[in-house]
């Protein structure tokens, strides 16, 4: 079956090929992990690599910020929109869903300009602003998401996590269900470093890799390395050595890389 | 007098046509400016006038008005309903292109200066 790649060394194959076509899925992560910088990639990457031009639709951070960040990973955005390959699109929450419940709406069209195939939403967070509770969170999320996806959209969608460290006490569970794959983001320190972890916790109808990997974000954008080892409780933020790995260390064994 | 027209002949004579009469006739004030550089900027931005108010840091009722002038002009365009009208630049490439010149334009500060001028002579007739 048909895969669409991020574009994201490593992420590629811990997804068994990419995500499948015309498909929600959500990247969670507290601020700085590299949520937009994953995202501008996965739509970079497409209009550059695989001829589907896309779209990035953002509800706070001005078009002209990407246009800048991308430059910093040699992105070039206002030359792919100059090419009709690409819009940045700025919006709210509300006006996106209006649109997009509309026939010939916004969104509609740009994605009619330019034969788009991917989207990036930036962040969805920001849905949880303009609804009352999580029942309705769920519905706005599922309808936007169900818009997207009519207009043929593979569709990747960021979300903030609440904590800079380990779980988030107001993570949307709810919108789990909805989406077709799930990547958690989350700061690691080790050793008194930080370092950046990511799982993919979700991956509707296909296999996917299980376990917890670093990843760094370079000057050519973000990159998953190997998985962590000798470390337990990664995703608290604050892991301790494994067992087997505390032996060695109390023994004298040396404290070599632990991330591959 | 003539001191004073010969002045703003000479200022007029210096700006290219298109972009004087986009001045005088769609850019004519500052909010404007700031609205025409804000959709240069971010050009496929496209929400209610109180967002945008947010967007570029002014107060909504005073953009709201801009906006409506902006888009009577043709720079800008509006959808969404009556009570909540949302404006977006507009996609007439001619205007476009006005917009996208006037901004190259306005890196020269000579250029901005006589804009300026252009601006407040239009304000205060």
């Amino acid at each position: 079956m048909t895969r669409i790649s991020t574009g994201v060394p490593g992420l590629d194959q811990m997804l068994k090929g990419g995500f499948f076509p015309q498909t929600a899925n959500l990247i969670e992560g507290a601020p700085g992990t590299g949520k937009t910088t994953l995202g501008m990639q996965f739509i970079h990457h497409g209009i550059t690599a695989c001829d589907e031009p896309g779209i990035i639709l953002t509800f706070e951070e001005f078009p002209r910020q990407y246009y800048h960040d991308a430059a910093g990973f040699g992105w070039d955005l206002p030359g792919l929109e100059a090419q009709n390959k690409l819009r940045v699109v700025m919006s709210s929450p509300e006006i996106s869903l209006n649109e997009l419940q509309r026939v010939g709406g916004m969104l509609e069209q740009h994605a009619a300009a330019i034969g788009a195939q991917r989207i990036l939403v930036d962040s969805i967070s920001h849905f949880e602003r303009i609804v009352a509770d999580r029942a309705a969170l769920r519905e706005a999320v599922f309808g936007f998401v169900n818009g997207l996806k009519r207009l043929g959209l593979t569709i990747l969608l960021t979300r903030e996590s609440g904590s800079l460290f380990g779980g988030d006490p107001n993570a949307a569970h709810e919108l789990a269900f909805l989406v077709d794959s799930y990547i958690l983001l989350r700061y690691v320190e080790i050793d008194s470093e930080m370092r950046k972890a990511l799982l993919v916790l979700k991956q509707r109808g296909s296999d996917h890799a299980r376990d917890i990997r670093q990843y760094e974000i370079t000057a050519q954008g973000a990159v998953v390395q190997a998985r962590f080892k000798g470390q337990h409780g990664l995703m608290s933020g604050s892991p301790t050595p494994s067992p087997a790995d505390a032996f060695g260390e109390a023994f004298g064994r040396t404290r070599a890389s632990r991330a591959e | 007098m003539d001191q004073h027209n010969t002045g703003a002949s000479r200022l007029m004579d210096d700006i290219d046509p298109d972009l004087l009469a986009f001045i005088r006739n769609r850019v004519n004030s500052f909010i404007k400016w700031d609205l025409v550089s804000f959709f240069h900027d971010n050009p496929y931005t496209v929400d209610t006038a109180d967002k945008i108010a947010t967007y570029v840091g002014r107060e909504a009722q005073v953009i709201r008005r801009e906006l409506d002038a902006l888009a009577k002009s043709g720079v800008l365009t509006v959808s969404g309903t009556p009570d909540q009208p949302i404006f977006g630049l507009a996609s007439d490439p001619a205007v476009q292109d006005l917009v996208r010149r006037f901004h190259r334009a306005c890196e020269d500060r000579q250029f901005r200066v006589r804009a300026m001028y252009h601006v407040i002579r239009g304000m205060q007739t």
